[in-house]
């Protein structure tokens, strides 16, 4: 089942800003990341998302209701983190805690203080007069309370330090394992990488590509870079029937593509060497979206 | 000469916040990463650095001189980009920049105009109205319109979009080409091993480790991964590989991690041939582990934790 459903979305801001074409699915229990510069459309797709705004054409549904025009319902299921948070004037983050959670009409507390807790989050401070990390820290919180199905985050690790973003990236972990969907967008490769099912690139309004991360982590050709002891082992190895990507003879160094399959015979292979150390050169989402990007331009893609 | 300094500086506010005997330095030309959470003491000790307050004990320097008594001369030749940033409210972009060339004495727009465009900011808009990108593109400017010998850099790309963070890692790459000292705090981990020749990390006030980039870049020490197909492929591996040279762990039914050196690499290599694995897989050390290591025990709360 796909929870969130975003078909072929279009607003048009004029001077070529806002969105065209958009389309993408987010299935039940999935971690979908978004990715791209700013003014490139990731939070106008998400205020769509949200119903604060209707599209010129195409329909976004979530959970089959349409975004827009029962919006009062979908958000019912959803817990959204805005990426530029303003705060009502109050004089306590514990008072926007409670303003939230009227708003939810909550009963039960314990996801509320269990992130209070792992965020050690000091809530008698003036939401104006918190940190960016801080404030950061209380939009979380207010979006996660409510044990909400879907989680909309619009750039929710801006500002955390690397402790909380682990701690942030392990809460998300347990709620994907209790069944939510995920929607996050975010300004690092590494973590979307790191946290989501798939990815997709957003450039100028357009979605570029859309990755699946295990075939990013897991490909099946793979890059190793072997150093040989000296040069006698480095030109015999040349000789190998190896997809040879790049040489260093001043080094002793090659760069070889080898198939997922063809693994173990080369390890055989190498055991024949004498070899000084070898890594394998990992493949990643930026680079994937890079060698997408490039691969446009070169064939002359026009978006 | 170093061109920053920093001896035993401590500065304690008290319910164990703070510095405490924090020393280094940064030879002319490199680029120091300094890593640690929130309220570790980054800023505090940066802050002492840009002569903003007096420390309790210790010294710092920039140039040889100490940075409080010598402020206003040092900040002719320092950049200092804030982590978080307050622009004076009512000005525009262009009115902001013109108040800082004044304050600056920086009587030539080639730089400014230079970083303008690098960073493509349009300053025309009132700072308030600015969205958070422009308005640290702004502070970029203004940082280094007077082409500072030394970059002081708080969390310079904290919210930047993924071109504009690459930007600003090949201009700072540029600054060091052209001899520039630079320190560089930083959350994000990819930018400190891309710029840094050197790294300290601070726990708690206290710098509890410094050490070469090259120390993770070339590490003889390498971690492989295997995967098996069989369960009992597996575990003859794990009672093959001998534990006090490749310290091999069970992952889980189908994964073995093996660790070894690269003085071992072709005793290795010979031990591993034989055995049917179906995956092959080198695990980089990376600085991002490599950190969360002494805060093992910090990030811990039960969770699933990878």
């Amino acid at each position: 089942m796909n929870d969130i459903e975003v078909r072929r979305v279009t607003k048009d801001y004029g001077y070529k800003r806002g969105i065209f074409d958009i389309e993408f699915v987010v299935k039940q229990g999935e971690i979908f990341g978004f990715i791209g510069t700013n003014g490139s459309g990731k939070s106008t797709t998400i205020r769509h998302m949200m119903g604060f705004s209707k599209p010129d054409h195409g329909t976004i549904s979530i959970r089959n209701l349409d975004a827009t025009t029962q919006a009062t319902d979908t958000k019912k299921w959803i817990g959204y983190v805005p990426g530029e948070i303003a705060f009502p004037e109050l004089e306590s983050g514990e008072a926007f805690i409670e303003s939230q959670a009227d708003f939810w009409r909550l009963k039960n507390f314990e996801l509320t203080n269990r992130l209070i807790e792992i965020f050690q989050i000091d809530l008698r401070a003036n939401p104006k007069k918190m940190s960016k990390g801080m404030k950061q820290k209380t939009a979380i919180i207010a979006g996660f309370m409510n044990d909400s199905d879907i989680l909309i985050l619009d750039e929710p690790t801006t500002g955390l330090d690397p402790l909380m973003r682990v701690k942030f990236l392990q809460v998300l972990e347990e709620e994907k394992a209790k069944g939510k969907t995920i929607f996050i967008s975010s300004h690092l490769f590494e973590e979307l990488e790191h946290l989501c099912d798939r990815v997709a690139l957003i450039r100028d309004g357009h979605i570029v590509s859309i990755a699946n991360i295990n075939e990013i982590k897991h490909p099946q050709e793979r890059e190793f870079k072997i150093e040989f002891m000296n040069a006698d082992n480095y030109q015999r190895f040349l000789e190998e029937p190896f997809h040879f990507d790049r040489i260093r003879p001043d080094q002793n160094q090659v760069f070889i593509s080898v198939d997922r399959l063809d693994i173990h015979q080369f390890i055989v292979k190498l055991s024949t060497y004498d070899v000084k150390f070898f890594i394998e050169i990992k493949y990643n989402l930026e680079r994937f979206f890079k060698d997408t990007f490039n691969y446009q331009e070169r064939v002359g893609i026009e978006l | 000469m170093s061109d920053i300094c920093i001896q035993n500086f401590t500065k304690d506010y008290g319910f164990e916040r703070g510095a405490f005997n924090v020393s280094f330095s940064i030879e002319k030309g490199e680029v120091y990463g300094f890593l640690g959470p929130n309220g570790a003491g980054k800023t505090t000790t940066i802050r002492h650095l840009m002569g903003f307050s007096k420390p309790d004990k210790g010294s710092l320097q920039i140039f040889g001189m100490n940075a409080f008594a010598n402020h206003s001369t040092i900040l002719k030749s320092v950049g200092y980009l804030p982590g978080e940033l307050a622009l004076p409210a009512g000005l525009t972009g262009v009115e902001f920049i013109e108040m800082m060339k004044k304050m600056r004495h920086v009587n030539d727009d080639t730089r400014i105009n230079e970083l303008i465009q690098l960073f493509e900011l349009d300053p025309t808009a009132e700072t308030k109205s600015m969205s958070f990108g422009n308005k640290r593109k702004l502070a970029i400017v203004v940082a280094f319109m007077h082409d500072p010998q030394v970059l002081i850099l708080d969390e310079p790309t904290s919210g930047l979009d993924p071109v504009m963070q690459e930007k600003f890692i090949e201009f700072i790459k540029s600054e060091k080409t052209r001899g520039k000292t630079v320190l560089l705090s930083s959350h994000i981990f990819s930018e400190v091993e891309a710029l840094c020749d050197r790294v300290s990390i601070i726990k708690h006030g206290h710098i509890i480790d410094e050490f070469p980039m090259s120390k993770l870049k070339h590490n003889e020490n390498k971690t492989y991964r295997l995967t098996f197909e069989k369960e009992q492929d597996l575990n003859s591996a794990f009672s093959k590989l001998p534990t006090d040279i490749y310290h091999p762990e069970i992952l889980d039914g189908q994964r073995l991690r093996v660790h070894t050196n690269d003085k071992n690499i072709n005793q290795f290599l010979q031990e591993i041939k034989t055995i049917p694995f179906s995956d092959f897989e080198y695990e980089r050390l990376t600085l991002e582990d490599y950190f969360m290591n002494y805060y093992y025990d910090d990030i811990k709360f039960g969770g699933i934790h990878k």
